[in-house]
């Protein structure tokens, strides 16, 4: 029997690890899917929602920027999909208030921040890419 | 006189049982925060092997740019040296050891003619090297106990940079290693050029030998060799904090169990000094006594 377990793990914890039927993200190449006897493929994931298809229903994940690897899994015809990521959360679990707030701050800060000589500032791409995150979490939880 | 011995000897008594219950204190947190900062270990795990996992694969996927991104310097003239140590003391060995292993390579580089460069984790690691004549480039402080993956990616920036700029043609890494609850080891390992991890056996003939890239190697390698820097750093960085806690907590154990001797000890000598005193005390009575009757 072809299997497919999909593992999303960040470094803090493994979010989620079960069976799956597919596994849909985006790449720098593309959109991709991994179907259970997928090839042994490496590549890397670009912020935005991860899905997992399982026979349960569908499953979302905010994924902000992270890199997969599929390969052979511990049993016979199970095909393993490792999704690493830096910083990733169920879109079920997103704080959409909280979000929504960080993404009103930020853009504050930013414009606050554009007044003066932006690139410079030392806080400048931390808050952009905090705003980057804010602004995905709000994109996954709607889905 | 013997009551002011005894006087003495209560107030004594009182300090070491003081002392006993700090040092009980610090052990049950000690031993709390072992469970917790182990627990963090296993789930940082899967993520740790991930990244092995991939980089071993990118790099048997095109051998010619791993040679080039990868590859063993040919000289070294300057190197960086990065040890983790701990923000407290009162944890036995830990702190020593761990700074003394990082004292012992930075003078072999030495030796070899080699620059070396010090960045420092925890609060106890820049005066132990500054102390020794030894510059100390950055120090960062306040995380040790619990470093969170944030910390984590600060350090991997501060030692990647001079790599990066080629000021430094290798970085290596000092730590506490957390093997098990009983046993935890102080190793050097070279941080970059990034290893390739060794693959188990049964790993290795699994993989049917073509793998798919995208994007292409070369480029997949150049992002992902930062963040599997960051990955190992912030394992050994959990794996310092465990190991500091375990330390602390035998530490402390120990110093309780001194104090409940010295304490024990203390009881009995002052238990004698009370005893002689009234024994004295009932001879002079006695003595008094019979010098008025023997005077009649």
């Amino acid at each position: 029997m072809a299997t497919l377990t999909v593992e999303i793990v960040t470094p803090e914890t493994a979010l989620w690890r079960g069976e799956a039927n597919a596994l849909v993200a985006r790449s720098s190449d593309g959109d991709f899917t991994i179907l259970p006897q997928h090839t042994e493929t490496v590549g890397d994931i670009v912020a935005g929602v991860v899905r997992v298809q399982t026979n349960e229903g569908e499953l979302g994940f905010a994924v902000h920027g992270g890199y997969f690897q599929v390969g052979p899994g511990d049993n016979e015809g199970e095909t393993r999909a490792t999704v690493l990521a830096g910083v990733a959360e169920r879109t079920s679990e997103i704080d959409v208030a909280r979000a929504q707030a960080a993404k009103e701050r930020l853009e504050a800060e930013l414009a606050a921040m554009t007044k003066g000589d932006a690139e410079n500032h030392p806080n400048f791409y931390l808050a952009q890419s905090a705003l980057e995150r804010a602004e995905l979490r709000l994109r996954a939880a709607a889905h | 006189m013997a009551g002011g011995q005894e006087r003495n000897l209560r107030r004594r008594i009182k300090t070491v049982n003081a002392t006993r219950k700090i040092t009980k204190a610090m052990e049950l947190i000690a031993a709390s925060q072992i469970t917790r900062s182990q627990a963090r270990i296993t789930a940082n795990r899967p993520f740790r092997d991930g990244m092995r996992r991939i980089i071993l694969e990118a790099a048997k996927g095109d051998p010619a740019a791993a040679e080039r991104l990868l590859a063993q310097p040919e000289t070294v003239n300057a190197a960086l040296v990065l040890v983790i140590a701990g923000d407290r003391g009162l944890s036995g060995a830990y702190n020593s050891s761990v700074l003394r292993a990082g004292e012992r390579l930075v003078n072999t580089l030495r030796a070899q003619g080699t620059t070396v460069r010090i960045v420092a984790v925890g609060k106890k690691a820049a005066p132990y090297f500054r102390f020794r004549g030894f510059d100390v480039e950055q120090s960062f402080i306040g995380f040790a106990d619990r470093p969170n993956f944030a910390d984590a990616r600060v350090v991997a920036s501060t030692v990647a940079a001079p790599y990066i700029d080629a000021e430094v043609q290798q970085v290596f890494l000092v730590s506490t290693r957390f093997l098990s609850a009983g046993t935890q080891s102080v190793e050097t390992e070279q941080l970059l050029p990034l290893s390739v991890p060794e693959a188990p056996v049964e790993v290795q003939t699994k993989l049917k030998g073509y793998t798919e890239f995208e994007p292409e190697v070369e480029q997949l390698l150049t992002y992902l060799a930062p963040r599997a820097l960051e990955s190992e750093i912030f394992s050994a960085l959990l794996e310092g904090a465990a190991s500091f806690h375990t330390s602390q907590q035998r530490a402390m154990a120990a110093a309780t169990e001194n104090a409940d001797e010295l304490g024990q000890n203390l009881t009995r000598i002052m238990n004698r000094a009370r005893q002689d005193s009234i024994t004295t005390e009932i001879m002079e009575i006695v003595g008094g006594a019979e010098a008025l009757r023997s005077g009649k």
